[in-house]
C-alpha cells in the first residue's frame, strides 16, 4: 500500500485516540465544570491494564504481573473498569475539594501514578517498559491490512464514545451538570447533588480514557512510563480549547486537528539534526495557534451553542 | 412549619447571628429586615442549609433540618434565592426552568439507554414551562442564553424558575435590591400570585418599604438578634427599628 496513505492512517489513528480523550474531557470538563488535570492517569491505567490482561506472562529479563493473554475485547473491558475504578478512587477525596484544589489534586494523583509505572518493577517492568506487544490481528492479517482495520475500528470507537458523550451532554444528567458548572449554589436549590453528579461523570470520564489508553497500546505496542506524563493532559486540553470546549463537535475536531497540527512536519524531509529542532518546533507550533485561537476565538473553532430541546410526542 | 430555635452563629470573633429564634408558618409571607450587617443573610443561609450553624436548630414539620446539606433541604420544598439573580448564565432559559422542573432525574444509565426519550421532554412539562414563562414575560425567549437577558428579564426568570419547583417555602434573599418601581410592582404582582397558589414566603431585605407592603409578618433584625416583631405596623412605629433606619433615636433632634 501506498506508504503516503499507511502515513495518514496512522496520523488519524492516534488522532482518533486523542479524540476520545478530548470527548471524555469535555464531558467532565466542558459540561460539567471540572478541570481535571490528570486525565492522563486513567489514560495510562486504561493502557497498563490492557497490556497485564492480554499479553503473554513475562519472561527472560522482563517482570510484570499477569501476562494473561486474554482476548483483546477483555482487554479493552478491563481498561474501562479500572479506568472508570482508578477515578472512582481519585474522584472520592478530591471533588470535595473547591475547583482551584481539585485542579492541583488530579495533577499530583498523575504524577504519583506515573512513579508507581516507573518504580514498581515487578508490576510493570519500570521505566523499561514492556516491548514487543503483539498488535492485534498480527496473526490473520498483513501488516497492512491490519492497520486499515484498526484504524476502521478506532473510527468506529470515536463514533460510539462521541454518541454516549451527546446522549448524556442531553439528557437531564447533562443539563444539571451544565447547572453545576454554571452556578453550583443555585443548582443546589434546584435539588441537584453535587458530590453524587461529579463522580457520576469523573467515573465515566475515566473509563472512556481507559479504552483509549488500550487502543494506545494497539498503535506503539510497547507501553513505557514515559508515555504518560503530564504533557498528555496537556496536549488534550489544549486540543479541547482549540476545538470548542462544551461542544462535543468541537471536541471532535479538537483531537483530530491537534494531531495533524502536531505530526504533519513530519512530512518534511530532513537531516536527524534538523528533525531534532523541529520535534522542539511543533510543540511551539501548537502554543502559537492556541494563542491565536484565544486570542480571537477564545471559545474554540466550534464553539457552545444554545440548545433546543426537543419536545416529545 | 419553618422554625428556627435560638440560632448562634459566629465568623471569627464576630458574632453574626446571636440567639435568633423565628417561625414561618404555612401560607404566610413573613419579612425579614435589618440594616447592612444586622445577621439576616448568616441567618437565611443557616435556615438554608448553605451554612451550619454554631448552635441552635432548624426544624421543618417538626423535623430537625439543620445541617442537612442544601440539596435535601430543596428537595423537601425549601427553595431559595440569591442576591444576584444571575441563574446559569449559558444555559438557554428553557433548560434554566427545566433544572428547577421535580421528576428530571439526572440518572446516567436513563441517558445511555433511553436516550431518545431523556434527550426530549414532555409536551406536558414543556406546555408548563412556557406557560410559566408567558406568565413572566418571558416566552420569547426560551432558546435565549440567560446571558443574553437583560437584568429586569433575569429577575423575572429566577422567579420562573423557582415557580417551576413548586416550592412549600419560598426563601427570598434580597428581592428587591437594585429593582426598578416597576419592576418591584411586577414583582410584588408575582410573590402575591405565588402566596395564593399556596407557596410560603420568607422574605429578606432591607427596604423597609417593599417589606411592610409585602409581608404579613415582620423580624427586624440589628446586631446578631431580633430587635422587633410583629406585623408592619408594629415594627415601622418601634422606637428600636426607627434608631437603626433613621440613624437617631426619636427626640434627640
Amino acid at each position: 500500500m501506498d506508504s503516503l496513505i499507511l502515513f495518514l492512517i496512522g496520523i488519524l489513528s492516534i488522532g482518533a485516540i486523542y479524540t476520545i480523550l478530548c470527548l471524555a474531557l469535555n464531558l467532565e470538563a466542558g459540561v460539567d465544570g471540572l478541570w481535571d488535570l490528570g486525565i492522563v492517569s486513567f489514560f495510562g491505567i486504561g493502557a497498563y491494564t490492557y497490556v497485564l490482561l492480554t499479553a503473554a506472562p513475562a519472561e527472560h529479563h522482563q517482570s510484570y504481573v499477569l501476562g494473561l493473554e486474554l482476548p483483546i475485547w477483555i482487554g479493552v473491558l478491563g481498561a474501562a473498569v479500572m479506568g472508570g475504578l482508578a477515578a472512582l478512587l481519585i474522584g472520592a477525596p478530591s471533588l470535595r475539594l473547591k475547583r482551584e484544589y481539585f485542579l492541583i489534586t488530579t495533577l499530583a494523583f498523575a504524577e504519583v501514578i506515573r512513579q508507581i509505572y516507573s518504580n514498581e518493577l515487578w508490576l510493570t517492568n519500570g521505566v523499561a517498559g514492556i516491548y514487543g506487544l503483539a498488535p492485534p490481528f498480527s496473526e490473520a492479517l498483513s501488516p497492512d491490512a491490519r492497520h486499515v482495520t484498526i484504524f476502521a475500528l478506532l473510527i468506529l470507537a470515536v463514533a460510539i464514545v462521541y454518541w454516549l458523550v451527546r446522549a448524556c451532554t442531553a439528557s437531564p444528567f447533562g443539563r444539571s451538570l451544565k447547572a453545576l458548572r454554571e452556578n453550583e449554589p443555585l443548582a443546589m436549590t434546584a435539588g441537584i447533588n453535587p458530590f453524587a453528579l461529579h463522580i457520576r461523570v469523573f467515573v465515566l470520564a475515566g473509563a472512556f480514557a481507559g479504552v483509549a489508553g488500550a487502543f494506545y497500546v494497539w498503535y506503539n505496542t510497547l507501553i513505557v512510563p514515559g508515555q504518560f506524563v503530564a504533557d498528555v493532559t496537556f496536549f488534550v486540553w489544549t486540543a479541547l480549547i482549540i476545538g470548542g470546549i462544551g461542544n462535543n463537535v468541537g471536541a471532535l475536531l479538537g483531537g483530530f486537528l491537534f494531531i495533524i497540527l502536531h505530526d504533519a512536519l513530519r512530512f518534511l524531509p530532513l537531516s536527524n539534526d534538523m528533525a531534532e529542532v523541529i520535534s522542539s518546533v511543533r510543540t511551539a507550533l501548537i502554543g502559537v495557534i492556541l494563542i491565536l485561537v484565544l486570542r480571537w476565538r477564545p471559545e474554540g473553532i466550534v464553539r457552545e451553542r444554545p440548545v433546543t430541546i426537543p419536545v416529545r410526542r | 412549619m419553618l422554625e428556627a430555635h435560638d440560632i448562634h452563629h459566629s465568623f471569627g470573633g464576630v458574632k453574626a447571628v446571636d440567639g435568633v429564634s423565628l417561625s414561618v408558618p404555612p401560607g404566610r409571607i413573613v419579612g425579614l429586615i435589618g440594616t447592612n450587617g444586622a445577621g439576616k443573610t448568616t441567618l437565611f443561609n443557616v435556615v438554608s442549609g448553605y451554612l451550619r450553624a454554631g448552635s441552635g436548630r432548624v426544624t421543618y414539620n417538626g423535623e430537625d433540618i439543620q445541617g442537612e446539606p442544601p440539596h435535601r433541604i430543596a428537595r423537601r420544598g425549601i427553595v431559595r434565592t440569591f442576591q444576584t439573580p444571575t441563574g446559569f448564565p449559558r444555559m438557554t432559559v428553557l433548560e434554566n426552568m427545566l433544572v428547577f422542573a421535580r421528576g428530571q432525574e439526572p440518572s446516567v444509565v436513563r441517558a445511555l439507554t433511553r436516550r431518545r426519550e431523556a434527550g426530549a421532554i414532555s409536551p406536558d412539562l414543556s406546555d408548563r414551562a412556557q406557560e410559566i414563562l408567558a406568565l413572566f414575560g418571558l416566552a420569547g425567549k426560551r432558546d435565549v442564553w440567560a446571558q443574553d437577558l437583560g437584568a429586569p428579564e433575569l429577575k423575572m426568570l429566577e422567579f420562573a424558575r423557582t415557580t417551576m419547583a413548586k416550592p412549600h417555602y419560598l426563601l427570598l434573599d434580597e428581592p428587591a435590591a437594585g429593582v426598578n418601581v416597576a419592576l418591584l410592582d411586577k414583582l410584588t404582582e408575582a410573590i402575591f400570585r405565588l402566596r395564593d397558589e399556596g407557596v410560603t414566603f420568607l422574605i429578606v431585605d432591607h427596604n423597609l418599604g417593599f417589606i411592610c407592603r409585602v409581608c404579613e409578618f415582620i423580624y427586624a433584625m440589628a446586631d446578631g438578634r431580633v430587635i422587633c416583631e410583629g406585623d408592619p405596623d408594629q415594627v415601622v412605629n418601634d422606637p428600636g427599628v426607627i434608631d437603626c433606619y433613621i440613624g437617631s433615636a426619636s427626640g434627640d433632634r
